[in-house]
């Protein structure tokens, strides 16, 4: 079915987020959970700074956009994979700062019918304007 | 590690580790994606599942692990994984890489890594692209 969807709506904000002010115990339990034994990610003090994946635990408010097509089924579906460019990293007291667009949407045609994907961009930035991370969230649905 | 002990083809130390279920909960809980299907079997089976998964941001964590072990921190700059298969706690995994380019003007190093099962199926694939001295 083809998707009904206009191109105006890529790159579009649609949510607009503010966490923070990280603590070095969210930093140090992140990376501790992920056998990291480094002192920079899990030891508190100056020198403490977040794990380099520690932006993906951000979404936003919102995490999709009404503007998707309405053949995709946003209720089922998975997590099919993510692209991660790094910026500076996450230190303690910093807010992170996500702005949510709708990236690219696109159809692939299987053995047991079409799949959709949605890509939904992530930009953070912390309270400096630093770019933390970009995240590319790809979704599979039916 | 620096740029110029990196050639292409050379293999990451390959890091075999056995995921605890306790450590995915921990990981739920500190990435705030704690739900069932990544903290109980049962809720999972709810869904469909055959029990607890793995999140893929943190299967994403464990991979950046095996690039900062072998190349030191700090040198990550992209990282892209396509989750291919369900990554079941309370078995052993493997974490693997390899180096595929090298870029003398940007001093760039390009690898493939990817997480597998014991039986060898590749669960997790991605590339990452690093910065060396």
């Amino acid at each position: 079915m083809p998707l009904d969807l206009d191109p105006a709506v890529l790159g579009k904000e649609f949510d607009h987020t503010v966490y923070g002010p990280v603590t070095p115990e969210e930093l140090i339990a992140f990376a501790l959970a992920l056998g990291e034994t480094r002192s920079e990610y899990t030891q508190p003090g100056p020198d403490l700074v977040g794990h380099p994946t520690f932006c993906v635990r951000y979404k936003g408010d919102k995490f999709y956009p009404d503007t998707i097509p309405k053949n995709i089924n946003v209720r089922s579906g998975f997590d099919a994979g993510k692209d991660i460019e790094l910026g500076v990293p996450v230190r303690p007291g910093d807010t992170v700062d996500v702005r949510s667009t709708l990236h690219e949407v696109y159809e692939k045609t299987g053995r047991t019918g079409s799949m959709y994907f949605v890509v939904i961009r992530f930009t953070m930035t912390n309270q400096r304007g630093e770019m933390l991370a970009i995240v590319d969230n790809r979704f599979m649905h039916r | 590690m620096r740029f110029a002990d990196v050639q292409e083809g050379d293999e990451l130390p390959t890091r075999r580790l056995f995921l605890a279920k306790e450590q995915v909960r921990d990981y739920a809980r500190a990435a705030n994606q704690w739900s069932a299907r990544f903290t109980d079997d049962e809720g999972a089976r709810k869904e469909g599942l055959p029990g607890m998964i793995t999140p893929g941001n943190m299967s994403m964590g464990l991979l950046t692990g095996l690039i900062e072990s072998w190349a030191g921190p700090g040198v990550l700059r992209r990282l892209g994984t396509t989750f291919r298969g369900l990554v079941l706690p309370g078995r052993t995994i493997h974490l693997c890489g390899t180096v595929t380019q090298k870029d003398e003007a940007t001093r760039t190093v390009e690898l493939d890594v990817w997480l597998e099962s014991d039986e060898g199926e590749r669960l997790v694939i991605g590339t990452a692209t690093i910065v060396l001295g």
